[in-house]
């Protein structure tokens, strides 16, 4: 029974590990991402599309299988899942040979090696120092640093650059399951939502996407709004003055604009829309008292605020309507945006306690304006401005950027950095004479590295010719 | 050499591609004159690209005459019409730039823009440093699709909105484009690699005809409506589309257009009717066939074409949705539009082919060389790409705070990664070289114009504005 278990085991394992399943995976993710954006997708159309869209059966098939929502469906995150096991497995699979490959780099080739090494050249020396030393001068020049490696009585050369070349496909793998380690992170613990605020207002309630609402552990207040155009009337710029608080206190603030948001404790704010409430915010008119030639008074009145005008009469705004309609005599509210504004203007007179009902304009079977003893004209209107703020909070987003980063590396030195190395083995042949085994290797660009294997080469060639030009006896002594 | 061009086809016909190259670039010719005159003032945009078109048009026929003769001076003059084409690209762009205050992303013209910038400087490239001379080709004729596409679509200069005006935008288009272009090239790369690979011509006819299949079947499904054919409609004061509420298009219907449309798809897809004949009864002669239905079907193609301009340029139509009659304008179908231009391109490369193959395969690089540079240039599109991504994610995070929220050109570029991604495994560790890869090498490039084009036009989604 153990045994049965643990070569299920070692199936599954081999199975998530080889490269068939990898690929068959990536189709299949390919296919159903293609298939979501081919198929309306539930939370982003409004479920009147979905219906004209598709009829009534169809539409509760793809409901039930998940094709409405494909990406947050629980068979398309438990596929990507699977990728991700996939990708460790095959990782975890391949990396052992990679690290050993890494850590011990092959720094001594024996006879085998060298016969079987593609790019390599025999240069004939007088002894096995001199070549050496010629060797060592040339990758010098070149740019590496060759180390002398000890064999079994005499030495080698060896150098290389960019080894960590080597292990760059494994960053770019484990940067991927970065990434997708964020998106869970976020898929799980993350969530979006939306504040309306006027200016002055402060909250801490966010309307979150499911329609439920979240409250946070401190408010934000708006301070101001207001939208800049360009010439032809399209917007150019939403901006919004925000102030973080708590316990009453200001603890930061910001001026965001779209593409800049606040960000607070791991919850930014961003810029989303800006629009009218409908809602007044002052009413700017002038009064006149009726009998007699009096002086005009500015006056600049919030909903329901009142205004004294002589020590006996005030004034005060009941209702503002900014689309009005009259009808079975009534006055009813046709829409929110201000298109046919109507003022209810409450006069009333301390002494006698008698209300004077003054509309503006003058609404018949409402309006007792010819009583007032003031008269009042509108002068302009000021309306209130919301501002739109996108909420969210996306705790796994730094993996995600990290992720990102690291993949940038990764890729770099995947496809732009080789590997290469160099070995230089001086050889006594069987008739008693030394040549220089020269050899290369790159794991990449090839053809790149045979020009500049062939340089090595022509450079050990110029600098044994020197070397031989110059009298024995000047020559540096030898290390060995 | 001489004997087998003489027995590959009388030499009358190489002079009918050229008479009929030379009567394209007449056309375009008067078509700049006309504007010329029309807004009286030498040195703005649209002359500038109109010099440009003249210029790649013309690099376009010498490359395509260097491809059927041979004639090593073409390749020269050839070259130098493209970097005077890149020049007047260059000063477009520029003046574009300077007029509008941001780089030239914003709208799909301005992406064109600059994408055939980027390929004529490829094109450039290839041709210099890595000695693929007839690479022009295959791009000079994408790079006129797409500067005669530019003259249709809106060119004023449009403020961005507030959501487009960040530099991670900018980053994140010029990304696209060079990664585009860099798997346009490679695209083309991995064609000539199937040349050289001695694919048959038998093969390439039905690929052809299946790209021609494609495009048609693209156009009907998402545009016929009852025989006639649904475009947006256009605002000629406005010079934009017409919109019946926000976000909701008003579809015109041209009639009979939709029939004209079919009959097209009947004849692109007889080549590979009588192909698929042909394999299955070994029937040779049945090939033959189907390389004359090439010819008529690229008669009746140019017939769409042109029906499809006259109609759309001029007329009113009605609609399904409002009363009345609407104006249309080629502008508005830049899908339909491409499709037709790229479907009698690729049908006129494919007669190339067939007549000068074993010029073709004399001047291309080895099949060896080609399949290399093929993976450079994919090994060079790919970190693109991903690069790509990730700063169109990190855009999206700053102005809707959320990097990705899987909206059909997000998946589709995902897709498109996830396929070059496959190539680069199947080439690395199992080895895949030659033909399997410049299959995914091909199988790529379709992805990228779907994400490019396809996703725009034939999906709903929310990046409307590119």
């Amino acid at each position: 029974m153990a045994v049965h278990i643990r070569s299920l085991r070692r199936k599954i394992w081999q199975a998530l590990s080889s490269i068939k399943t990898g690929v068959v995976l990536l189709i299949t993710v390919v296919v159903l991402s293609a298939a979501g954006t081919i198929v309306l997708q539930r939370p982003v159309t409004d479920p009147d599309e979905m219906q004209r869209a598709y009829s009534p059966q169809v539409l509760r098939i793809l409901d039930a299988v998940g094709l409405t929502d494909v990406f947050h469906a629980w068979w398309f995150v438990a596929l990507m899942i699977l990728v991700s096991l996939c990708i460790i497995a095959a990782s975890i699979e391949r990396f052992p040979n990679a690290w050993r490959y890494y850590a011990r780099p092959y720094k001594s080739p024996d006879k085998t090696f060298r016969r079987a090494l593609p790019i390599q050249k025999q240069i004939p020396i007088a002894d096995e120092e001199t070549g050496l030393v010629a060797a060592e001068r040339s990758l010098h020049e070149l740019g590496f640093k060759p180390e002398r490696v000890v064999q079994s009585n005499h030495f080698s050369l060896f150098a290389e650059r960019n080894r960590i070349s080597e292990m760059a496909v494994y960053i770019v793998h484990a940067s991927l399951l970065l990434i997708f380690f964020g998106g869970i992170v976020d898929a799980l613990w993350g969530w979006r939502g939306f504040v309306k605020l006027t200016q002055g207002q402060q909250s801490s309630l966010v309307e979150l996407r499911d329609g439920k609402q979240k409250s946070l552990p401190f408010a934000v207040r708006c301070d101001g709004a207001g939208q800049e155009n360009y010439a032809d009337g399209t917007p150019k710029k939403w901006w919004s003055q925000l102030a973080v608080v708590r316990n009453g206190q200001d603890l930061q603030r910001k001026e965001i604009v779209v593409n800049d948001p606040l960000v607070y404790g791991g919850v930014r704010f961003y810029q989303a829309s800006y629009g009218p409430t409908g809602k007044l915010e002052k009413l700017l008119l002038t009064a006149r008292a009726s009998s007699g030639p009096g002086e005009k008074k500015d006056l600049a009145l919030g909903l329901n605020e009142i205004a004294s005008l002589d020590p006996d009469t005030t004034v005060q705004l009941a209702e503002f309507i900014p689309d009005y309609v009259v009808s079975d005599g009534q006055v009813y509210t046709r829409s929110t945006s201000v298109q046919n504004p109507a003022a209810h203007l409450l006069v009333t007179s301390r002494k006698s306690g008698k209300h004077v009902n003054f509309w503006l304009p003058a609404l018949e079977g409402f309006a007792e304006n010819a009583q007032s003893p003031y008269e009042f004209e509108a002068v302009d209107l000021k309306m209130g401005y919301f501002t739109g703020l996108e909420v969210s909070h996306e705790p796994g987003q730094w993996a995600v950027w990290a992720g990102v980063i690291c993949m940038g590396i990764g890729l770099t030195f995947v496809f732009y950095v080789a590997h290469t190395r160099f070995w230089a083995v001086p050889v006594r042949e069987a008739n008693g004479k030394y040549t220089l085994w020269v050899g290369g290797l790159a794991n990449r660009n090839r053809e790149a590295f045979e020009e500049r294997f062939r340089e090595l080469v022509s450079k050990i060639e110029a600098e044994l010719k020197t070397q031989a030009e110059v009298p024995a006896r000047t020559r540096v002594p030898s290390i060995a | 050499m001489a004997r087998a061009r003489v027995e590959q086809q009388p030499a009358a016909t190489g002079t009918t591609l050229i008479v009929m190259v030379g009567l394209g670039i007449a056309f375009l010719l008067f078509m700049a004159f006309l504007n010329v005159v029309k807004s009286g003032n030498l040195l703005n945009e649209s002359n500038l690209l109109y010099a440009a078109l003249i210029f790649y048009a013309g690099a376009g026929a010498l490359y395509l005459g260097f491809g059927v003769t041979g004639t090593d001076s073409y390749v020269r003059f050839a070259s130098l019409a493209t970097w005077a084409g890149l020049a007047a690209n260059t000063g477009a762009v520029a003046h574009r730039w300077y007029e509008a205050g941001h780089p030239p992303f914003a709208s799909i013209y301005e992406m064109l823009l600059s994408f055939v910038w980027t390929l004529a400087v490829l094109t450039l490239i290839a041709e210099k440093k890595f000695g693929v001379k007839v690479i022009g080709t295959v791009t000079m004729p994408v790079a006129i699709v797409g500067v005669v596409l530019m003259q249709l679509l809106r060119t004023d200069v449009h403020p961005l909105v507030p959501a487009l005006q960040s530099t991670w935008l900018h980053v994140h288009v010029t990304l696209a484009m060079l990664a585009y272009a860099a798997c346009a090239l490679s695209f083309a790369l991995a064609l000539m690699f199937l040349i050289q690979d001695k694919m048959q011509n038998e093969t390439f006819l039905a690929t052809t005809s299946l790209f021609g299949i494609g495009v048609y079947l693209g156009i009907l499904t998402r545009f016929e409506n009852w025989g006639g054919l649904s475009v947006v409609g256009w605002n000629a004061q406005e010079k934009s589309e017409m919109f019946l509420q926000r976000g909701v298009r008003l579809f015109v219907v041209i009639p009979d257009l939709g029939w004209l449309m079919l009959l097209v798809l009947l004849v692109v897809a007889a080549p590979f009717a009588l192909y698929i004949v042909g394999r299955m009864r070994k029937n040779e002669a049945l090939f033959t066939l189907a390389n004359r239905a090439v010819f008529v079907s690229i008669l009746l193609q140019i017939v769409a074409l042109l029906v499809f301009l006259l109609r759309a340029r001029a007329g009113q139509y009605p609609s399904l949705d409002a009363e009345g009659l609407y104006a249309t304008s080629l502008a508005a179908s830049p899908f339909i539009l491409s499709g037709l231009v790229s479907g009698i391109f690729s049908s006129l490369l494919y007669l190339l082919l067939l007549w000068r193959r074993p010029d073709l395969e004399r001047l291309l690089p080895t099949a060896e060389a080609l399949d290399r540079i093929t993976y450079k240039t994919i090994c060079i599109a790919f970190p693109l790409l991903t690069l790509m991504i990730a700063a169109g994610a990190y855009w999206a995070n700053r102005t809707w705070g959320s990097y990705w929220s899987w909206d059909p050109k997000e998946t589709w570029a995902a897709i498109t990664w996830l396929v070059y991604a496959g190539y680069l495994h199947m080439r690395i560790t199992r080895g895949w070289r030659g033909r399997r890869a410049a299959y995914f090498a091909i199988l790529g490039f379709v992805v990228v114009m779907f994400t490019f084009f396809g996703v725009t036009y034939l999906l709903p989604g929310l990046h409307a504005y590119a």
